[in-house]
Parts: structure tokens; C-alpha cells; sequence
């Protein structure tokens, strides 16, 4: 992987050795020969992204100040809110659905100066794993066609790998970014939980909700990720700027690495051999090694989809057939044609985690399910904050296992459910980490995650590029 | 009266809206009375997918916690206001689930009425049934809901307490309390019977209303020997009637999460401290130092301190009027007149120094209940049609010059020799003829008793 790659490009850029325009014009190059194949956006922007690029280029001429993502084009998950534009969460609920305002992921990426090209597929409403749930068409993995690039950013992850963006932005709600960086072979990183504002990012879990970006290097992710975090009113659970995680100036060769056995306990061996391949390159550089156990990540996937799934079931209420979605046949009983239109508009996936949902909140369920999912998640964060009193970082797989063949897992739910089993503790803990590269098996990639404490993403970029040198 | 109402168990939940300048969640004006339809929206009161509630408007809270304060609630520094989600689904409300905190104050008491607790909550948006069309501009208003215990054992006692809420909350001036800004719901039940509620009632003389005819329905049931079963019924403000909505065979199931995007805000000491810092002086409070200091009739005072502006009008009055009878001319005919017209007496316009010149001529016996009450309505229709009225007192000065009276009533008998001859023949009611005559005369400055014995006197 080409290190540095963003920072080169942007340099190009600033430099005049290199358009907006052409950039703009490379991408839109390689979708024309391979979006066909990828199927990584749901809408092409073609026509405002040129428009952009010009204003760039005038701008970077007239020797006017551009912005810290000046002519990188973008690809944005179809779940984040861009003002005039479709946000149809990869659902037929929300196919007509225009935005009517910025997230404010958005406007700051363009306050940026940045080139938004896409909405980039997904799973319906970020309900999947691998990217084959989209009510529209599933994306291919770039590195291998007949293969699932990870959900449910899917799109956003391709779209890097093929090279149809310099960048993109995904969300992570308990793996949805590092699972398709780490299947398509880029970075991906979900900061701490409050780092970057949601608002404008559609509902899955909201306390496990975040943006976070997509790049060919640790170095573009930083950067993105600079651009997005701070404080935002629209949103109570975000960071002022200086916590949120920034420049990655720590010493790793005075790390201690925690590995966690429960990480490796299900991984396929070629999974774990390129992981621990990578430990002992760190270890090389210094860095200590510790193994550790966290007993508790047996229980982070059922910890997991239920919080997620209580809070999903409340905030797919809205879409009722009588604002978005299919029309509800509104000649009868109100609650026969909610029904009615909400069989109609979502996915098998969106309404088997809606009902879940639905089920573990009601009143004679809650104590039994949903509050003890709350007290578990509780336990699950004591156990990581334990661990980061002995260890900077704790290093794993990102995925247990190399990407599946398209529709593979698509009857098997549960089976899709497990392969979250090493991302979605990051969520519930509401810690930071990310996925790189660390080798390849064959034709696919094989991606390494890196967790830290809250509020210490220096560490895990720290970690990326002592891995990228 | 007392009788009539035996076993009957009442509780009452009013809803009412804090006057702050923004909704709760977000930064849209709460004010919607004289808005055109969803002009007053953002994506979070509309609940655009992806949008986010801001934090609790602090206003709202503060307007909240002297509410409770008034209602002798107990406050718990340092506690949350925890928000949930209620999810039920109805057009009105954009999300489907209604935030809506727990508890922020349990245990007050006003009078002898129990307060079991109150909450802060998003009202929902205005579904129009016969357009099928919603607007938002209400949606995300403040609402505080007051959960009374079930203590009254009668309308009239739920009268009074709404009575003594309503003073409360135009004393505390941030609190609206216009027609369709307040809601109830009452809960009603004999003695060993189901519970009834009836939803929506949408004033406080609605609540009465309501009330005496649940009380009528039910008694009737029992009286034929059918059982009251428990159910939501609706009130029908034009009707004065109750009706059947739906049969609550078990409790609705609003499924309650935390509301993961609110973070709790605590109630700390120093806001409590500001908040009673800017209390005024209370109507019960001020009922009390009234009749003491100015030996008035409490029921009068009562009436005189149900709107902050009349109470401070009295107490500027009381100055050079006699307070005794200043406060009965306010508590009747001043009040009749406001009340016939539903205006709190801020609202009808009315100039202090009128109300001196009218109250003071009145009360020195200067000028006739007639002209009086005539001179009041002309204000107050002058003022309803935004026409200038000047009070001139001189030509309608009481006719008390004895001779002169006497001179106009001779004149009356004299040009109505048929109206005597009548009485002569024994009917009575013949004189009153005679006497309206002379008033219309006189313009109501003649008084109506004195007129009445110079004809019998004169008649003979
Ligand atoms: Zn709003």
C-alpha cells in the first residue's frame, strides 16, 4: 500500500501540478470503466463534483486560501444527510427521500474545500455486514468481484479501494467501517464515540453511532478525520476540538501492545498468522508485548445487537407510510396501515432487527433483555478500561475471517452476526480504533485493528504508520 | 350539594406550556398562535432522519423548577432530568415516540390537594382530521404535566384548585395559560368503581363540565344497574357530554428507552437557587397578607388576586379608595364584565385612571350602578373595537338634588295619565313603567330606588 498517498495528491494539488479538475476527471474515469462491476455508489454527483473543482482551481490560482481537503474527491455513505440530495440509506423507504439540510460532517468537508463525488451503497440502513442488504444492488469487492466488501459502508470502502475517491466517509456502528476497510484493504478508522458529530447521520444505534473516514493511508484518514471531529450543539455527545483525537505524535517504542486471547480465539489461522506477523514488526521497534484476556468479548455480540437493536427499533418509529416510504392506505384503522406500509418499505434484515427491538422494550421484556444488556455493556467497559491501565493500545484481526462469497451468509444471520464478533466491543466501550492493512491472501486483504482508550486515536495513528513504514 | 357528590374520587394530569422563546429541542419559536401553517420547523422539531434534539432549553427548565416551587414540590439537587422516548404512533407526532422526562419533582401540595409529580415533555404537532394535514409549528413546544394525587372529592374542589393554578401561573408570568395551551385529563371513579379517564379537555371550565356530567353518566349506570367499566373517554367541549373512545383492556405499552441522544441535565443547586431567587410573592400568600392588611372578604380576595395586574391595581387603589368596597366593586361588577368577555384584565385594555375616576365616583356614591356598569361596557367595547373612548363623568354625575328629582317625576306622571289610571286599578306593575321612563330620561343618572318611592309618594 502506497503510504503517504492522500498528502502526495493533496500536495499535487496545491501546487498547481495537479487540477481539482483533473482529479475530479481521474475518478470520474475510473467509475466510467468500473462502477459497472463495483456498484459501489447509488448516486454519482458528476456534474457538482466538476463544478467544485473549478471553483478549487480558481480559487488555488487567484492564490486564494483553500481548505485543508482543497480538490480530494469524497464518497459519502447514503445515511449521512447532504442538503438537496437523495439520503436513501441504500432503502426503499427513503428512495425519494432529499435531504433538507447538511450534516455537519458535510459542511465542514466542504467549508474544506473538499469534492463530494457519491452517495456510496450500503446496507439498508446500515443493517448488514457485508454490504449484500442494500434494497438497490449489493457492491462487489474491488480486490475480487465475486466477493462481499464488508458492510455495511460497503460502498464507501470500495469506492477508495477501486479508486473512484481519494477518500470517503462511513459510519461505524459495531464494525460498519473497519469491517469493509479491513475486506477491501484500506483504512478505516471510528474514533471515540463523540468525536465527530452525528447530526445528519440517519439512526441505527445512537449510542454507538459514529462518522469516520475511509483513506489509502493512515495519514488521509487523519486528515479527514481532523477535518470532521469537534464540538457540534446539534450534537450533545460531541468532544470541543481539543479532546477530540488529532496528530499522531506518540512514542510507540514505548508501547505496551495488550493482544487479547479471546481476539484470536475464532480467527482463521492465515488471519492470525498476518496479525501476529505485524505485532512482532512492532515489536521490532520497540513496543512491548502483553497478552491479556477480556472475558466479556464472548458476550459483546448478543451485548451488542441487543442495545443496538432497542435503539434501532425506536428510531425506525418514523417511517410509517404516512411521511416516507411506501403511502399507507389511509382508509382504515391507523394501525393497519402503519403496518401495512412498514411490511412493504423495509428490508428482511431492517424488520428482523426492528422486531427484536420491538420485543426486548416491551414492557414485560425489558428488565429481562434490554436492561441487562445496559449493566453488561457496563461490565464490558470496565473490563477495556481495566486493560488500558497496562496496555497503550490492544491490536487483533479486524474480521475473523477473509471476505465471503456475495450471498453466501445472506440465509444465515446468525452466522453474519458472529463476524462482528471483534468490531462491535469498540462501539459499546465507545473507544477508538481502526483497521489497516496487514497482508494478503491471495487476491484479498487481510486487515489488523487497533483499539485505544477514549480519546486516544494518536496512539492507534501512531500504530498505523510504524505499521505503514 | 355535599351529598350528591359522595364516593366520588378525582385526579387530574394538566398539561401546560411554558412561555419560553424557543422549543425545547431546538432553536424554533415556541410562540405558534400567529404563525402560518409549519413556518416555525427545523429538521429536529420536524424530526428529519439524522437530525438530533439539541440540549434541554434551559429557560424551560428554570420556568419548570419555579412551577414546582409554587406547588411546594421537592427538589433534589444534583438529580437528572432523564429524558425517554414514549412510542406511540399518530400523525402528530413526527418521530412516532414523544420525549418525555421522568420525574423531576415528586410530593408537593397545594391546599389540600396532593401533587404526585410533574415531568417535562415535547407537546406533538396539530393534526387537522378533516385537511389530513399536520402542522409542526406546535411540535417541540415545552410542556410541563402535573399529575395531581386523586383528592378531590368534587368538581367544584377541582374548580378551585385549577382556579388557584391558574393565578400561580400568571403570577409566575412564564407560563401560558391562553385558551388551547393548556390540556386535561381527569381521572374519575366512585368509591370502589373503575377508573374513567377523560382525555383532552382543553380549558379549565371544561374540566367542570366534564366532571359534573362523568359524575351524572356514572351515577345513572349504577342507578340502572350496569357496571362502569374502566376506559378512556373523550370530552366534547361543544356538547358539555363525554364520549366513549376506547376500551383500555390493559395498559397501552409506550415501550420507555432512555433517550439515547439527551444527555441528562442535572438540576444543580445553583439553579434551584435562581429559580426561587425569582419567585413572586404567590396568590395564596397574597390572599392571605389582603385580608389581614386590608380586612377584605376572602372570597373577595380570592377573586381580586386570581391575575397578578388586578391585585397590583387593588393595592395602588386601596391607597385612596376604601379597600372593603374597592375589592367588592372588583370582584363583582368589574369582574362580571371581564368575565363575560373571557379577558384577564390585562388583556381588556382597560387604563388604570379610568378605573380610578369610574371606581372612586362609584364608591363616593357619585355616579349610579347604572352608570357605572354602562360607562364599563362602553370601555370595554371601545377597547374590543380599538376605538378611543374618553370617560366623561359630568353629565351623568347622580341626579341626588331632590327638588329637581321631584320635578322630572311630576312631569312623568303628569304626561302618562293612562299608566296611573292603571295602578289606581290595582295593577302594581304599572309604576314600573312609569319609573323606566324617568331613568331613560335621566340616562340612568337618577337613582332607580329613590325614583321608585318619590312616584309612590306622588302617585296618590
Ligand atoms: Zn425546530
Amino acid at each position: 500500500m502506497a503510504t503517504g498517498f492522500t498528502k502526495n495528491r493533496l500536495e499535487k494539488i496545491l501546487s498547481g501540478s495537479l487540477s481539482a479538475s483533473e482529479n475530479v476527471e481521474q475518478h470520474l474515469s475510473a467509475i466510467d470503466k468500473n462502477e459497472k462491476n463495483i456498484r459501489a455508489f447509488i448516486d454519482i454527483f458528476a456534474d457538482d463534483a466538476r463544478k467544485k473543482a473549478k471553483e478549487i482551481d480558481a480559487k488555488i490560482k487567484g492564490r486564494t486560501k483553500v481548505g485543508k481537503l482543497a480538490g480530494l474527491t469524497i464518497a459519502v455513505k447514503s445515511n449521512i444527510c447532504i442538503s438537496g440530495k437523495r439520503a436513501t440509506c441504500a432503502s426503499k423507504v427513503l428512495e425519494n427521500y432529499v435531504a433538507p439540510y447538511n450534516a455537519t460532517v458535510i459542511e465542514r468537508i466542504l467549508a474544506e474545500d473538499a469534492i463530494i463525488i457519491g452517495a456510496a451503497n450500503m446496507d439498508e440502513f446500515a443493517a448488514g455486514s457485508d454490504c449484500t442488504n442494500s434494497a438497490f444492488y449489493p457492491t462487489h469487492n474491488p480486490l475480487d468481484h465475486e466477493r462481499v466488501p464488508g458492510g455495511s459502508s460497503g460502498g464507501s470502502a470500495a469506492a477508495v479501494s477501486a479508486g473512484f475517491a481519494d477518500l470517503a466517509l462511513g459510519s461505524d456502528t459495531g464494525g460498519s467501517i473497519r469491517c469493509p476497510a479491513s475486506f477491501c484493504g484500506i483504512v478505516g478508522m471510528k474514533s471515540t464515540y463523540g468525536t465527530v458529530s452525528r447530526y445528519g447521520l440517519i439512526d441505527m444505534g445512537m449510542s454507538l453511532d459514529q462518522i469516520g473516514p475511509f483513506a489509502c493511508d493512515s495519514s488521509g484518514a487523519n486528515l479527514l478525520l481532523s477535518a470532521i471531529s469537534g464540538k457540534d450543539k446539534f450534537d450533545q455527545s460531541t468532544y470541543a476540538s481539543a479532546e477530540a483525537g488529532s496528530g499522531a505524535h506518540a512514542d510507540i517504542s514505548k508501547f505496551t501492545i495488550g493482544i487479547p486471547k479471546e481476539f484470536f480465539a475464532g480467527a482463521d489461522p492465515e488471519v492470525a498468522k498476518a496479525v501476529k506477523d505485524s505485532i512482532k514488526k512492532l515489536e521490532a521497534k520497540g513496543a512491548k508485548v502483553k497478552e491479556i484476556s477480556l472475558p466479556a468479548v464472548k458476550y459483546a455480540v448478543p451485548i451488542y445487537y441487543l442495545t443496538m437493536c432497542a435503539e434501532f427499533s425506536s428510531a425506525m418509529q418514523k417511517y410509517d407510510g404516512l411521511r416516507y416510504g411506501f403511502p399507507a392506505n389511509v382508509n382504515q384503522n391507523l394501525v393497519l396501515a402503519v403496518s401495512e406500509a412498514r411490511e412493504k418499505s423495509f428490508g428482511k434484515e431492517v424488520k428482523r432487527r426492528v422486531l427484536l427491538g420491538t420485543y426486548i422494550t416491551m414492557k414485560e421484556q425489558v428488565d429481562a433483555w434490554y436492561t441487562k444488556a445496559i449493566d453488561a455493556r457496563k461490565a464490558l467497559s470496565h473490563e477495556f478500561d481495566s486493560a488500558f491501565k497496562q496496555c497503550d493500545v490492544l491490536i487483533g484481526p479486524t474480521m475473523p475471517t477473509l471476505p465471503w462469497k456475495i450471498g453466501e451468509k445472506s440465509n444465515d444471520p446468525l452466522q453474519m452476526y458472529l463476524s462482528d464478533i471483534l468490531t462491535v466491543s469498540a462501539n459499546l466501550a465507545q473507544i477508538p480504533a481502526a483497521s489497516i492493512p496487514c497482508g494478503m491472501s491471495g487476491k484479498l486483504s487481510i486487515g489488523l485493528q487497533i483499539h485505544a482508550n477514549k480519546l486516544q486515536e494518536a496512539k492507534i495513528f501512531a500504530i498505523m504508520k510504524a505499521l505503514e513504514e | 350539594m355535599a351529598e350528591d357528590y359522595a364516593g366520588v374520587i378525582i385526579g387530574l394530569e394538566i398539561h401546560l406550556q411554558l412561555a419560553t422563546k424557543a422549543k425545547l429541542f431546538c432553536e424554533c419559536p415556541s410562540d405558534y398562535r400567529n404563525a402560518e401553517i409549519n413556518t416555525q420547523i427545523c429538521p429536529i422539531c420536524t424530526s428529519q432522519p439524522g437530525s438530533k434534539p439539541m440540549s434541554l432549553n434551559k429557560t424551560a427548565v428554570k420556568n419548570l423548577l419555579k412551577l414546582v416551587i409554587a406547588l411546594n414540590g421537592k427538589l433534589d439537587p444534583g438529580a437528572p432530568i432523564a429524558v425517554q422516548r414514549k412510542h406511540y404512533f399518530y400523525p402528530d407526532l413526527p418521530s412516532n415516540y414523544q420525549r418525555t422526562s421522568k420525574p423531576i419533582a415528586v410530593k408537593g401540595k397545594l391546599g389540600k390537594i396532593g401533587i404526585w409529580e410533574l415531568h417535562i415533555e415535547e407537546d406533538p404537532g396539530r393534526y387537522d382530521l378533516k385537511t389530513g394535514k399536520v402542522d409542526y409549528n406546535r411540535s417541540g413546544v415545552p410542556l410541563v404535566e402535573t399529575v395531581t394525587a386523586p383528592d378531590f372529592r368534587s368538581p367544584e374542589e377541582a374548580r378551585e384548585f385549577l382556579d388557584e393554578l391558574q393565578a400561580i401561573t400568571n403570577y409566575l408570568g412564564n407560563i401560558r395559560s391562553e385558551p388551547g395551551s393548556m390540556k386535561v385529563d381527569a381521572n374519575i371513579s366512585f368509591k370502589g368503581g373503575k377508573r374513567v379517564e377523560v382525555k383532552n379537555i382543553n380549558s379549565f371550565k371544561g374540566v367542570y363540565t366534564a366532571l359534573k356530567y362523568e359524575i351524572v353518566r356514572q351515577k345513572n349506570m349504577f342507578a340502572s344497574g350496569i357496571a362502569v367499566e374502566q376506559e378512556t373517554r373523550h370530552y366534547d367541549e361543544g356538547q358539555g357530554v363525554t364520549t366513549g373512545m376506547r376500551k383500555k383492556e390493559t395498559a397501552e405499552d409506550y415501550r420507555y428507552i432512555p433517550d439515547p441522544d439527551e444527555l441528562p441535565l442535572v438540576i444543580t443547586k445553583e439553579l434551584i437557587e435562581e429559580a426561587k431567587k425569582e419567585m413572586p410573592e404567590l396568590p395564596r400568600a397574597k390572599v392571605e397578607r389582603f385580608v389581614k392588611s386590608y380586612k377584605i372578604r376572602e372570597d373577595s380576595a380570592w377573586v381580586v388576586c386570581g391575575e397578578l395586574e388586578l391585585a397590583n391595581l387593588f393595592e395602588k387603589l386601596a391607597k385612596e379608595i376604601d379597600p372593603q368596597k374597592l375589592a367588592f366593586w372588583i370582584s363583582g361588577p368589574l369582574k362580571k364584565q371581564l368575565n363575560y368577555r373571557t379577558l384577564f384584565f390585562k388583556e381588556s385594555g382597560l387604563r388604570e385612571s379610568d378605573i380610578k375616576t369610574l371606581s372612586s365616583k362609584f364608591i363616593a356614591g357619585e355616579i349610579t350602578d347604572k352608570v357605572m356598569e354602562q360607562k364599563l361596557i362602553e370601555m370595554l367595547n371601545a377597547q374590543a373595537s380599538g376605538k378611543h373612548f374618553e370617560l366623561k363623568l359630568e353629565e351623568v354625575i347622580k341626579i341626588s338634588d331632590s327638588v329637581e328629582l321631584e320635578k322630572i317625576v311630576k312631569q312623568a306622571i303628569a304626561s302618562n295619565p293612562k299608566v296611573v289610571e292603571d295602578f289606581k286599578a290595582g295593577n302594581d306593575k304599572s309604576l314600573n313603567f312609569l319609573a323606566g321612563q324617568i331613568m331613560k330620561q335621566t340616562k340612568g343618572r337618577a337613582d332607580a330606588q329613590a325614583v321608585m318611592q318619590l312616584i309612590r309618594k306622588l302617585v296618590q
